[in-house]
């Protein structure tokens, strides 16, 4: 039997209503430590929403309304006395395009560090830095430059700059949605070659769009349709013969 | 397939890719039969256009490669495309190698005497209807992506074994009688172990449509008949 690794987080019955539409039903979704999770499915399935409750994202949504359960290490994180920032230090998260802070490369990585208490003497900030960058293999490539603003790394360059601002405060869970969209094939690989990497220290979760990256950086995959997760499973089953017609027509390109 | 690709070129591309397959397919069916034909029937004149026929089920084959390598490169196919696909090159590559044994098959009637007794021929006719009809068999599943057909010729090629079993048995008789039959003899031998071979891949390609329809292969080992120690 192959091992599996332990659940790292655990969605029970997950809903999500953004006013009176609702945008997640039921999801039931195990996510394991140390692996790559890839969540597929048409924009507007439910993905993106499902990502956002696992650091508490909606929560800045005024009219959404989150019911359910996701426990993270077994601890109920939609708990209102949970505090969130420390949540959202645990979980970080990469957008869909590279959103570097109008500041220093230096800056943008001792940003959080700072404002999570660690690294209080120059040379600890310095280290964090250090190997937040090494970690999102940016080091060197700006080691020599960095306190040049973040703004004018190229697009591939800006987004690992985001992954190594995310790894700054130590977090256990990384998100990252659609994290490859905006950039070329060649920084496309440079950031799937680093998911490989990261997944031996992080849980990661990824959104996509493309078929091809899911199967080349996840170890297990979901579909999302309609707000629901339709199918999950390990990901070279779900590519090559999944379970549900639906998770088939929609990998093969036979959506309608 | 119940519902087509949003892209139609890739539906399209995908269809040819089947049709290519099903037309070697034939081709190689035709050939086996008129192989068989001209052994039974002693017809040395049929046997150049038996070794023409062989050069188009090639053709196929090449044509099958380059269809599959532009659908790998421009779709990426995913699950039941995907399988589509690798079925393919697979089930080309053990069409060919029938078609090669057909041809070995045909060579084999040049050194054979007109008046070879009924008796000897009978059951090398035998094994070719059966190695016919599997083929006829199998590729008809292919078509009807037929799981249980498929499973059916899988399982027969016991008989296949079987049969082989008998009609050596009955040319290594007919040699025993007398050596100077050992010459066409050998022949006769060579071209009932290439009927069996050809039974062999004909339950590759069984095997190869299971795992393109279900998506696992074929648990457990199949079924054999009796085989002539080598």
């Amino acid at each position: 039997m192959e091992l599996m690794n332990s659940v790292k987080i655990k969605s029970k019955n997950l809903n999500v209503f953004y006013g009176e539409k609702q945008a997640l039903f039921d999801v039931n979704l195990d996510l394991n430590e140390k692996e790559v999770t890839a969540l597929i499915g048409p924009s507007g399935c439910g993905k993106s929403t499902f990502i956002r409750c696992l650091n508490r994202m909606n929560d800045v949504i005024d009219i959404c309304k989150v019911t359910g359960n996701i426990e993270i290490d077994g601890i109920e994180i939609n708990d209102k006395n949970l505090d969130v920032v420390s949540l959202r230090e645990r979980v970080g998260m990469v957008f869909q395009k590279p959103n570097p802070f109008p500041k220093s490369i230096y800056d943008n990585i001792s940003y959080g560090p700072k404002i999570h208490g660690k690294g209080e003497t120059k040379s600890e900030l310095d280290e964090i830095v250090e190997s937040s960058l090494r970690k999102a293999a940016l080091w060197e490539e700006v080691k020599d430059r960095l306190d040049e603003p973040g703004t004018g790394l190229s697009g591939g360059q800006q987004q690992r700059l985001c992954i190594a601002r995310a790894i700054s405060v130590n977090p256990e869970v990384i998100l990252m949605d659609e994290p490859c969209s905006a950039l070329d094939p060649i920084a496309t690989a440079k950031i799937e070659e680093l998911i490989d990497e990261l997944k031996k220290t992080y849980t990661i979760v990824i959104v996509t769009h493309s078929m091809a990256q899911a199967v080349r950086v996840s170890q297990k995959t979901g579909f999302f349709h309609l707000g629901k997760l339709i199918e999950v499973g390990k990901t070279e089953k779900i590519f090559k013969n999944p379970d549900n017609k639906m998770t088939q027509d929609y990998i093969t390109g036979r959506f309608g | 397939m119940s519902n087509e690709h949003t892209v139609k070129s890739y539906e399209e591309e995908l269809r040819y890719l089947i049709d290519s397959v099903i037309k070697m397919g034939s081709l190689t069916e035709s050939q086996m039969v008129d192989s068989m034909d001209a052994v039974i029937k002693v017809d040395k004149d049929s046997i150049d256009k038996i070794i023409k026929s062989d050069e188009e089920i090639n053709k196929f084959r090449s044509k099958i490669d380059t269809q599959i390598m532009t659908l790998l490169v421009k779709r990426a196919p995913m699950a039941i495309d995907l399988r589509e696909t690798i079925s393919s090159l697979k089930i080309s590559q053990d069409l060919e190698r029938i078609g090669d044994l057909s041809k070995s098959n045909a060579k084999k009637v040049k050194p054979l005497p007109l008046d070879l007794p009924e008796e000897l021929l009978g059951n090398l006719k035998r094994l070719g209807d059966l190695v016919i009809k599997q083929l006829n068999d199998v590729l008809d599943s292919y078509v009807n992506k037929n799981y249980d057909k498929a499973k059916e010729v899988w399982e027969k090629d016991e008989q296949v074994d079987d049969l082989t079993y008998i009609a050596m048995e009955s040319v290594i008789d007919f040699l025993s009688k007398d050596k100077k039959n050992l010459d066409f003899s050998t022949h006769l031998i060579f071209a009932t172990k290439n009927l069996e071979r050809a039974g062999d891949h004909i339950t590759n390609i069984a095997e190869t449509i299971c795992f393109l329809i279900k998506g696992e292969y074929l648990k457990g080992s199949r079924p054999k008949g009796k085989v002539i120690q080598q």
